[in-house]
């Protein structure tokens, strides 16, 4: 997995690419998103559309990053959920307690009102 | 440190979860050569290394001297993968239920559920003192090459 970042307005987007299984990279997205709230960062969005594919490390991930920003009075959203990782949030339900958008441009503007 | 070990449908890998990108290789190469569908080659990935983390971490304890062995092999029509490690094994009936209200918000136990889900036969073997072994069926549909 690479990861890349950049900022629209106040809203940071992160973009995983590849695929988020455990191990070193894994590790990067986890403190990203932790150093993002020590940084009062408070929108975040997390574009899956280049994620081929995650296993409960990255489920574990996107939890505890929205766990972390919503306890800090911010919010984290899911654009571009591929088929596959649609699938695994179904099956574990967390499909019901994130925000996911169809695209990007969907998530950005559900954070302007 | 052991070294890795890598033969056809066999890799043997150290107790570090930096080797799980070399796991997903192997795993993808074998399963391309079996002439499986990318949507299986995913779910049986997902899994593989769902089962490879937790040897990793809760078998062997993150031991550089212990490995994790992964066989994998073709057989009427299915795919079937044991992933073995040297670790104490669990009480594999005292899981938590990662659906529940309670649970839902934790960062971890997903893993198994996952792999339940995504493999038609997860058979666990708790060797007492010698490790966990763990086989999984998947049925797949091949595609033409
Ligand atoms: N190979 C193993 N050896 C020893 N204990 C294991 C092994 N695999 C799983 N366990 C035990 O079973 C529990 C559940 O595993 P599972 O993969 O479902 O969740 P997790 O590893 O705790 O979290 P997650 O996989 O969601 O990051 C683990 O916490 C661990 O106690
Ligand atoms: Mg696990």
């Amino acid at each position: 997995m690479k990861l890349s970042q950049r900022e629209i307005n106040d809203v940071v987007i992160l973009e995983p690419k590849g695929k988020i299984m455990g191990g070193p990279d894994a590790t990067l997205l986890h403190d990203k998103l932790h150093e993002l709230i020590k940084d009062g960062k408070k929108k975040v969005i997390v574009d899956l559309a280049k994620v081929d594919w995650m296993n409960s490390t990255g489920l574990g991930i996107l939890i505890s990053g929205l766990t972390t920003m919503r306890n800090n009075g911010g919010e984290l959203k899911l654009a571009n959920v591929t088929d596959k990782i649609e699938s695994l949030l179904t099956i574990t339900k967390l499909i019901t307690v994130f925000e996911n958008y169809d695209s990007l441009e969907e998530a950005l503007n559900s954070f302007k009102t | 440190m052991p070294k890795v070990i890598k033969e056809p449908g066999k890799i043997i890998i150290p107790s570090d979860v930096a080797y799980l990108q070399m796991l997903d290789e192997f795993l993808e190469e074998t399963l391309r050569g079996f002439g499986v569908s990318e949507s299986d080659i995913a779910d049986i990935a997902i899994s593989v290394t769902e089962l490879a983390n937790n040897a990793i971490i809760h078998g062997n304890k993150e031991n550089p001297e212990k490995v994790v062995d992964i066989r994998i092999k073709l057989i009427n029509g299915a795919v079937e993968i044991i992933v073995s490690d040297e670790g104490k094994g669990f009480d594999t009936l005292a899981l938590p239920d990662p659906l529940t209200e309670e649970n839902l918000f934790k960062e971890n136990g997903r893993g198994i559920f996952i792999v339940r889900s995504l493999m038609d036969k997860v058979d666990i073997k708790i060797r007492k003192d010698n490790g966990t072994v763990i086989k999984l069926v998947k049925k797949i549909k091949r595609v033409h090459k």
